[in-house]
């Protein structure tokens, strides 16, 4: 009986032993470690970053004319403040065999994470000097191209193409 | 942007250029890397592995066409407002040596012409009066290597050499600027040719007739139909160079009763034809292509919503007939449209030109 008793005991060591080795390599793999999955929080990105927006109702009333109001809305959707964001709005023909352009900058002096502004440019949408040929019949239309870019190079872009 | 696919026009397919400016006229390099193309009047080539492209001449210049001549050299057609195809123009001699762009003007009164970088010749078709046409063999440095006695009675509008370079169609308006078209076929070791067929006065050809093996192809129609867009309706023509059969004009076969042509280009080997063109009137366009010995037609882009500009020299075979460089862009709303990216970045928004991958490469001719 005490023999029973002895091999019986024996083998339920051997066994924790063997299945706690077991566990001990399962903890110890080298599978990758599990990562939370839980989303971070939405539109913040580490460090600073820069959005755009137009208003997009309103793009349809700009004339081919002087004095057209665009507002350009920035957002600093980073999670740091930035300064000295240069915006500039450069007005060209989709025909790029014509260099005439029109410039336009403004500069944002300070914005604060999650903070945006607006900014009102006042855009000369007059035609240029245009041309057609045989292979281009239709009048090229009108690129307004709006850059926002810090000292420190976080930049954002948007293009609008205005068939004026 | 250079390289990215556009979902627009089916798998496979590579951007050459992006951004704004109408592009048009490629012409696949000999080593198949860079293709030339005309945008808003100037000459510049890119490729899909670098960004960017490479500008050959001033941007008011006016070119027309540009095709290669050798690896480092262009035939340049234009600098001189555009005009009806067979208006004598200039022809230019583009090249780069050392990481320095030259263009130079090598002929005048050049009505037509078509390259053969291999060889590093080309044929052109210069004006000897306003009714008759002279052919010339160029070298790539412009210099004559041959005139041809025999003259065309008319105004030749297109050039299309055969694979061996000893034959090529021409098309030519007889009499005049205003008269009507034949096709002949010029024999390039005799300096002899041939007028194959005479088309009535009501019916005109779009664009370049091509030779290949299994006689001449070309998109015509009757005169006064608009080749733009939408409203083409040409149709696909064959017509027979074999002596012993009636060479007349038939419809292509392969392509379908209700096929709308747009532009053709025979492939590298004189096989297969790529054709931009609808499958009735009112399927979208796009690029197929047309196995001349069987008869087969293949639908090489699955275009629902891009314009596949329609031109006749908007698209151009690989030289290893694996794939074919067209133009295309989305349908233009009409309306204000906002992106987010710089405009140099876009594709869809402008014309641009295309690697579109065709199977069965063929071999070295």
């Amino acid at each position: 009986m005490r023999e029973a008793l002895f091999w019986i005991s024996g083998a339920a060591v051997a066994f924790l032993l063997t299945a706690g080795a077991f566990l001990m390599l399962a903890n110890s793999g080298t599978g990758p470690a599990e990562k939370s999955l839980e989303p971070g929080p939405q539109r913040t990105e580490q460090g600073p970053n820069l959005e755009m927006s137009l208003d997009e109702d309103r793009l349809a009333t700009l004339e081919a004319l002087p004095n057209q109001s665009l507002d350009v809305g920035v957002e600093n959707t980073g999670d740091e403040a930035v300064s000295d964001v240069n915006l500039t709005v450069e007005v060209y023909s989709e025909n790029t065999a014509l260099s005439d352009a029109r410039y336009y900058r403004r500069t944002v002096e300070e914005l604060g994470a999650g903070r945006s502004v607006t900014v009102n440019f006042a855009l000369d949408l007059a035609p240029l000097v245009e041309t057609t040929t045989p292979d281009t019949p239709e009048l090229p239309r009108r690129i307004v191209e709006i850059r926002a870019r810090t000292p420190e190079g976080v930049s954002a872009a948007k293009t609008l193409i205005l068939p004026l | 942007m250079e390289g990215h696919a556009d979902p627009g026009l089916g798998p496979g397919t590579l951007a050459v250029s992006s951004g704004p400016g109408h592009k048009g006229a490629p012409s696949w390099a000999p080593d198949g890397d860079r293709i030339a193309f005309i945008t808003d009047g100037y000459v510049v080539d890119g490729s899909v592995d670098t960004d960017g492209v490479r500008r050959w001449t001033t941007k008011d210049f006016g070119a027309e066409e540009a095709e290669w001549t050798g690896e480092d050299s262009l035939a340049i057609l234009g600098g001189s407002p555009a005009g009806e195809p067979g208006t004598p123009r200039p022809l230019y001699r583009g090249t780069y040596e050392e990481g320095s762009l030259a263009v130079e003007e090598v002929s005048t009164g050049i009505r037509a012409m078509s390259a053969d970088p291999e060889a590093e010749t080309m044929i052109v078709a210069f004006e000897i009066s306003p009714s008759k046409t002279g052919l010339a063999a160029l070298r790539s440095n412009g210099e004559i290597g041959r005139v041809f006695t025999d003259v065309i009675r008319g105004v030749v509008t297109g050039i299309s050499p055969s694979p061996s370079g000893e034959e090529a169609v021409l098309a030519a308006r007889a009499g005049g600027p205003e008269g009507p078209y034949d096709l002949h076929l010029f024999d390039l070791r005799t300096g002899e040719s041939r007028r194959v067929v005479s088309l009535g006065a009501d019916q005109q050809i779009f664009g370049t007739p091509q030779w290949t093996e299994h006689g001449i192809y070309y998109v015509g129609g009757e005169s006064g139909t608009s080749g733009s867009e939408k409203t083409a309706l040409y149709n696909l023509y064959r017509v027979p160079t074999d002596p012993d059969e009636d060479q007349l004009p038939q419809p292509a076969p392969g392509v379908g009763r209700e096929f709308v042509a747009a532009s053709v280009q025979a492939s590298p080997n004189g096989k297969r034809l790529a054709v931009i063109g609808r499958l009735n009137p009112n399927s979208p366009i796009n690029l197929y292509v047309l196995g001349l010995e069987a008869q087969d037609l293949d639908a090489v882009t699955t275009n629902e919503d891009m314009e596949i500009k329609t031109g006749p020299d908007d698209l151009d075979w690989s030289p290893t007939g694996d794939g074919v460089a067209i133009v295309a862009r989305g349908v233009p709303s009409g309306e204000p449209v906002v992106r987010g990216a710089p405009a140099q970045a876009l594709l869809e928004d402008f014309f641009n030109v295309y690697e579109v991958p065709v199977s069965d490469r063929e071999m070295p001719r």
